[in-house]
């Protein structure tokens, strides 16, 4: 396990979300619902909205993600260099778990 | 009054600041689901005990003039002067389980008996239960017993309503 998982790992919880919602800023900056739509679409699975802005206030505080300047009431996030390392990190410690899965499938 | 903008009450007032505004575009000022509120009013404990998102949201609030649950704020003030022994751990963690046990128990044999809410309403309540009846041996751990009383007393009463809810639909 690489220092990054051990960082995201320590979300306890929240981590799982925190993951959607660095997938889900990948591709641009999104407000809170319109990573809870994609998340949903990613997933099939809509986080609520405490878990949703639990993860916010972690990934915010560790400086993953950052808020942009406020549309109306909603205000748009977007990720930052250490979480786009984060998540790049954690994909591919994923990416060798699943092929090590299916290896062992293969073989059994 | 919608029921977000109410269970938001239940926040620290530095995170109602820093997300409040967001958090209630994004919930919809109509009527929640029982599956979201509970959502909410667990974040709302983890958003008082967490140290990381208390940290977080001092340093990234803007100003307010404080307002909120003075009870809650003296109870946490006191908490923080006081040392949580290994002996305090080990009790919460008994009574953890023995709650656990206890509501899951009851549970399955109300269930079982016929009682399907109620026994469902149990099964459901026995991990945030035993989660917050141990509570006095760490996150409020020399804080005026009455407001302990008051803590503890009222976010069962709120789990038991919520439980019993989502037990029915």
């Amino acid at each position: 396990m690489s220092k990054h998982d051990d960082l995201l790992a320590g979300l306890g919880r929240f981590s799982e979300p925190a993951l959607y919602i660095l997938i889900s800023l990948a591709d641009g900056p999104k407000h809170g619902y319109a990573m809870t739509q994609d998340i949903e679409g990613l997933t099939g699975q809509r986080p609520g909205p405490g878990t949703l802005y639990g993860a916010i206030a972690r990934l915010e505080s560790r400086k993953w993600i950052e808020p942009l300047p406020a549309e109306d009431r909603r205000r748009p996030y977007r990720l930052t260099a250490a979480g786009q390392r984060v998540l790049r990190h954690r994909l591919e410690s994923l990416r060798a778990v699943a092929r090590i899965g299916r290896a062992r499938l293969a073989e059994s | 009054m919608t029921t977000a903008r109410r269970l938001l009450r239940l926040y620290p007032p530095a995170w109602r600041a820093r997300y409040g505004e967001e958090f209630l575009a994004m919930a919809g000022e109509g009527a929640l689901s029982a599956r979201n509120a509970f959502d909410i009013v667990m974040v709302a404990i983890d958003a008082w005990l967490s140290s990381d998102v208390r940290d977080a949201t001092r340093a990234l609030r803007p100003a307010t003039n404080g307002g909120g649950m003075p009870m809650l704020k003296t109870m946490l003030a006191c908490g923080r002067r006081t040392t949580v022994t290994p002996r305090d751990g080990l009790i919460g963690a008994g009574v953890m389980l023995a709650v656990n046990f206890i509501f899951a128990g009851l549970g399955v044999w109300l269930h079982r008996s016929g009682w399907l809410v109620t026994g469902e309403m149990l099964k459901g309540l026995a991990f945030p239960a035993s989660f917050t009846l141990a509570m006095p041996w760490w996150a409020m751990k020399g804080s005026p017993w009455k407001a302990q009383c008051v803590i503890v007393g009222g976010t069962l009463l709120v789990l038991i309503v919520l439980s019993w809810v989502a037990a029915r639909i």
